[in-house]
């Protein structure tokens, strides 16, 4: 498994989002009190400031808002350099930035998009892949 | 409240000092903006400094200048630290402590060296600034991956294509070969903005910022110190400030072609100046790539959504046109120090309302307007000036 040029930190309170990213699943937190779901993960709802948070598992589907290819990258992302990164949003009404697969003359904005995971350490980490049909 | 005016400027020409140390290159705009405003030692009541690059060797860089200068303070000394808006926020403070009456004269002042670290390195540390470290940043994103991903969502949303994008480098190139204190004054083409190098498409290296050294001061006083000083003082008509509690991204889906905070920052600030945006002669706006130019020309109410591109094409925000902005060359040629390229703005902004501002003199100029922001324009600075009281 490759190694993240620049790996996030895994704590007490996230730890469940990587397990179930090994899983295959991207998740998130859930108010209970107003169901406002937002990304990342938060200890509180950043809506109604509700510490009473759930985990929900998003479906993976999704729409490229927007994305650019990133030529001129990082120190540490150099070997990975040109990549796209884009902005998805979500079926459930939540937008994430993400690695897209492809190059950018490949991609069109608001193309449906799927979830990914890649296997690489110390955490996977979610990726989406452009589809040809419509979700 | 006191009423507040700039009566001093002093900036050095945008650069690279690597062998320049910060305070000395800080202390050349430093006398020259205490010269221009006629001031003397004694009458100087607070210093706010933008804070300095981490990579500044002296910390406690603000006290460490007072030092230096000998010079006492009865108003305040501080430095102030806000991502790219902090030179905004020096100006920003050091107007409130006049206008609460703590100082009659106060100075807003920084230095701003990139040029210490190559870009790659650089990078190293403003993707942990301009993400979430732990859910954007293993993605690789770079501070300027945001505003490409304005672009591409413009470009494909409006009938506008890329080479009138490129077109507002062009502008700003040819607005700095008039700026003595511009970094690029070489002429440029639209077809060598389309032919640079990719760096996060739809941007080329000539749409995107270069790295910058460089370092401001300006002088503030109250109305009655100013009219002391100078016959022809700046002053300060109306500030706006919004921020969208986002921070480079919205969880929740929004626009990726308009800057909310923008618009809702320049509303506040014409109420407060009693001006609407066709009475602004000049703009000079944080836009650190041709589309943020763009965008901000929309959202200050210049140009309607989705035509500012267009309308940059054919010249009205050009000199000689409708609302000349970035006169003084703009981050992407005038150069783009961080820290305090909101400053540079307002010197800018200053000179044009004086008139000495030469061949790139906007006619009968009477008011100017700047901005500084918090990350993808989540959050807008405004400030409007005039030389009417």
């Amino acid at each position: 498994m490759d190694e993240l040029p620049y790996a996030p930190r895994v704590t007490k309170f996230n730890r469940p989002f990587w397990d179930e990213l090994r899983q295959g699943r991207l998740s998130t937190t859930r108010c209970r009190k107003c169901h406002h779901i937002t990304f990342p993960p938060k200890v509180l709802c950043p809506e109604c400031w509700c510490r009473d948070i759930e985990w929900l598992t998003l479906a993976g589907h999704g729409h490229l808002r927007s994305y650019t290819e990133v030529c001129a990258a990082p120190q540490p992302f150099q070997p990975e350099a040109p990549y796209v990164i884009g902005l998805v949003d979500l079926i459930e009404d939540v937008r994430i930035l993400t690695r897209i697969a492809g190059t950018y003359d490949a991609l069109v904005p608001d193309m449906p998009v799927q979830l990914a995971i890649r296997q690489t350490t110390p955490v996977p980490l979610f990726y989406f892949n452009p589809q040809q049909e419509v979700v | 409240m006191n009423d507040v005016a700039v009566v001093g400027v002093g900036a050095v020409p945008i650069g690279s000092y690597t062998e320049v140390p910060d305070h000395e290159l800080l202390l050349e705009a430093f006398l020259e903006a205490v010269g221009d405003a006629n001031v003397e030692k004694r009458d100087i009541d607070a210093l706010v400094f933008s804070n300095p690059r981490p990579y500044t060797e002296q910390r406690y860089f603000g006290t460490f200048i007072a030092g230096y200068l000998g010079l006492p303070l009865n108003g305040l000394l501080t430095e102030v630290l806000g991502n790219g808006m902090t030179g905004g926020l020096a100006f920003d403070v050091a107007a409130q402590q006049i206008a609460q009456g703590n100082a009659r004269v106060a100075i807003a002042l920084g230095v701003s060296k990139e040029l210490q670290v190559d870009t790659a390195e650089h990078m190293k540390l403003t993707m942990r600034a301009v993400g979430d470290v732990d859910f954007h940043t293993p993605f690789g994103v770079t501070p300027i991956s945001w505003y490409a991903m304005n672009a591409t969502r413009y470009l494909h949303d409006y009938d506008v294509e890329r080479r009138h994008l490129a077109h507002v480098a062009v502008k700003n190139r040819s607005h700095a070969g008039l700026n003595p204190l511009a970094q690029f004054k070489k002429p440029i083409t639209v077809q060598d903005v389309l032919d640079s190098r990719p760096i996060v498409k739809p941007l080329n290296l000539l749409d995107v910022p270069p790295r910058s050294d460089g370092a401001v001061a300006i002088v503030l006083a109250d109305v009655d110190t100013a009219r002391s000083l100078r016959s022809d003082p700046i002053y300060l008509k109306g500030r706006g400030f919004y921020h969208e509690g986002v921070h480079m991204t919205s969880s929740i889906p929004r626009s990726l072609t308009r800057y909310a905070s923008a618009e809702r920052a320049a509303i506040k600030a014409y109420e407060e100046a009693g001006l609407a945006p066709w009475d602004i002669n000049v703009a000079e706006v944080y836009a650190p790539c041709t589309i943020v130019e763009v965008l901000l020309t929309e959202a200050l109410g210049f140009f309607q959504p989705g035509t500012g591109a267009l309308a940059a094409h054919e010249g009205a925000t050009s000199l000689g046109g409708a609302i000349p902005v970035s006169t003084d060359g703009g981050c992407t040629s005038r150069g783009h120090p961080p820290m305090v390229t909101p400053l540079y703005n307002i010197h800018e902004a200053v000179l044009q309302l004086r008139y000495q501002c030469g061949d790139r003199q906007v006619a009968d100029a009477n008011t100017a307007l700047t901005t500084a922001e918090l990350g993808d324009y989540n959050s807008t600075l405004v400030h409007i000036f005039s030389n009417n009281r």
